[in-house]
């Protein structure tokens, strides 16, 4: 791992890359800050809000439109997502893998990956199917995944 | 300069609804395998013809009219699967001396045996049922001498026996055919791309990856221009909301007509959808305004009126521009990000049927939830997620990504909780 990207140094990387994301409650102290603004991965537009603060995990959510449930669907009303389910937020990379950390830019990772779930999302509730792989908390590890734990 | 070449056109698998909507005419295209019999099956007709006694050396022309002349073929009303096709027979000598019943049924009786499930006579033409689901109309036609290369006259007698109703309708079909080529040039590289996923759907068809970067002969292009697209789908959709409908729905050739007229090279699908559609509603909404039916002929050939049989009133082409009007309604909700994907769905099946929608969707998905799982994505300044497609496509160089990309994708698993 290289070294941790402070806070200002992710709000930079955030500007340069994905402008229509701005800062918001930004504590230097507590090197934290929240993201928020509008997307449009596929076909609709939504308002995600990425809260983050140094030393612990990036968490997304999306604020608007409130995301469709698909009761009885083999992946769960809503797939890839950490409870509450009144207040849910997005899980975009398995903890256990190394796939993030602290010296990764949020520009670079938590935002792309944003999309990639709002993609795989959509096509979800078209399709019924979520196509973009990944797994459950409550799956079976794959073998190539059981050395890194 | 050949104009016919100066166009790229938009691949319509840059953008999401675009795609959805390419994926749908992808699904109601005449398979490659039906295509590549089409040809052979119009030359063994005539020769069959031309080894018959009441057929030998009476055939003028013999060429394909309709949809297959200008490559907008798709699933006939009432089907995902079954295919209309339509041949011209110009015929001479003794033909011309014929009354429009006789010569349908001259052409019935030298077709009688002709290997294929069913030989049906129609009002104009002989249809042939192939086992694989093709249909192949037979029209006999009269050369009107005095008249242009093909403007000719094709016979109008319902049967069995002689009416007062039986008659030669004058059209100009090759001329038509022209036309349409003339107003809708062919875009190298949307054609390319659309005509590669097509070719790559039909399991017979399937040619070692090796070949796939064969330069096809441009006029085999099974779709040459955005517009030819376009009108597939409106087609479709007239199929789909009159398919239930008992009486004649809105010809294919007046519908041909508008995306010729409203064809505009470099739009993306969506947008030339919606404008061929504006451009009827217009000319509906005209006709309507003054009480009058809604008149289209042929533009080489002012007495072959398109919309002689359709519509019967000015209430039939209300009808059909409001269908028309609640599709532009709802593909500029989609275009604008309105439309919410479940909705979506619900939209597309109930204006371009279920199977077909179903089937578009599910190949997306597939595709895109393989790229991610590969981080073969790219991503847009205002975040949209961009499927690069392969580097080169049937030797038409690949057009770089439309738009500019500020991010690459890196590894990720998609983890958490089923709630």
């Amino acid at each position: 791992m290289g070294s941790l990207l402070s806070i200002e140094e992710q709000i930079v990387a955030m500007k340069a890359t994905w402008p229509m994301l701005l800062p918001r409650n930004v504590d230097h102290h507590l090197q934290s800050a929240r993201w928020v603004g509008k997307v449009r991965a596929q076909h609709c537009w939504y308002t995600i809000d990425i809260r983050y603060r140094l030393g612990s995990m990036p968490e997304v959510r999306i604020i608007s439109p409130t995301l469709v449930r698909l009761p009885d669907n083999v992946e769960g009303q809503l797939p890839h997502v950490y409870p509450p389910a009144d207040d849910p937020t997005l899980c975009l990379f398995d903890p256990r893998t190394g796939e993030w950390n602290p010296a990764m830019a949020l520009a670079q990772t938590t935002v792309p990956w944003t999309l990639d779930w709002l993609g795989c999302y959509e096509l979800w509730l078209m399709t019924g199917k979520w196509t973009g792989g990944g797994r459950h908390a409550n799956d079976p590890v794959p073998a190539s995944m059981e050395s890194v734990q | 300069m050949n104009t016919q070449f100066a166009f790229a056109g938009l691949n319509p698998f840059d953008d999401p609804l675009d795609r959805l909507l390419a994926e749908i005419a992808l699904s109601i295209q005449l398979p490659p395998s039906l295509h590549d019999k089409a040809k052979g099956r119009y030359d063994a007709v005539r020769n069959y013809l031309e080894r018959t006694v009441a057929f030998q050396d009476q055939i003028e022309h013999f060429y394909p009219q309709g949809s297959m002349a200008i490559d907008a073929t798709i699933s006939n009303r009432g089907t995902d699967d079954e295919y209309d096709l339509d041949v011209v027979s110009q015929l001479g000598g003794r033909f011309r001396s014929m009354e429009p019943l006789e010569i349908l049924k001259a052409l019935e009786s030298a077709l009688a045996d002709y290997p294929v499930q069913r030989v049906r006579r129609q009002t104009r033409c002989v249809t042939l049922y192939y086992s694989d689901k093709m249909h192949l109309d037979v029209t006999p036609a009269l050369r009107g001498y005095g008249k242009p290369d093909r403007e000719s006259f094709i016979t109008h007698a319902k049967g069995p026996v002689p009416s007062d109703d039986d008659r030669l309708v004058d059209m100009n079909a090759f001329g038509f055919v022209e036309w349409y080529h003339q107003m809708t040039p062919l875009e190298a590289r949307m054609a390319a791309e659309f005509h590669r996923r097509w070719r790559d759907r039909d399991t017979l068809s399937f040619r070692a990856e090796a070949e796939v970067d064969d330069v096809p002969d441009q006029a085999d292009f099974i779709v040459k221009n955005t517009a030819t697209l376009a009108l597939q789908l409106i087609k479709r959709l007239r199929n789909i909301v009159y398919a239930g409908y008992a009486g004649r729905i809105p010809p294919s050739v007046m519908l041909s007509f508008y995306a010729g007229k409203a064809a505009q090279p470099n739009s993306s699908l969506t947008a030339m959808v919606i404008r061929i559609a504006k451009w009827i509603i217009a000319d509906i909404e005209k006709a309507s305004l003054y009480g009058k039916k809604l008149h289209v002929a042929n533009p080489v050939c002012e007495d072959d009126v398109f919309t002689d049989r359709w519509p019967e009133s000015v209430d039939q082409q209300n009808e059909f521009a409001q269908h028309l009007r609640n599709m532009v309604k709802g593909l500029d909700q989609m275009r604008q990000g309105e439309m919410f994907p479940d909705e979506m769905m619900d939209w597309l099946r109930g204006n371009f049927g279920d199977r077909v929608v179903t089937r578009a969707a599910e190949n997306i998905a597939g595709e895109v939830g393989s790229a991610i799982q590969k981080s073969q994505q790219l991503y847009t300044r205002r975040g949209g997620l961009v499927i690069p497609k392969p580097a080169i496509v049937t030797g038409v160089a690949a057009a770089p990504v439309s738009t500019a990309t500020v991010a690459a994708a890196r590894p990720h698993t998609f983890f958490g909780r089923k709630i």
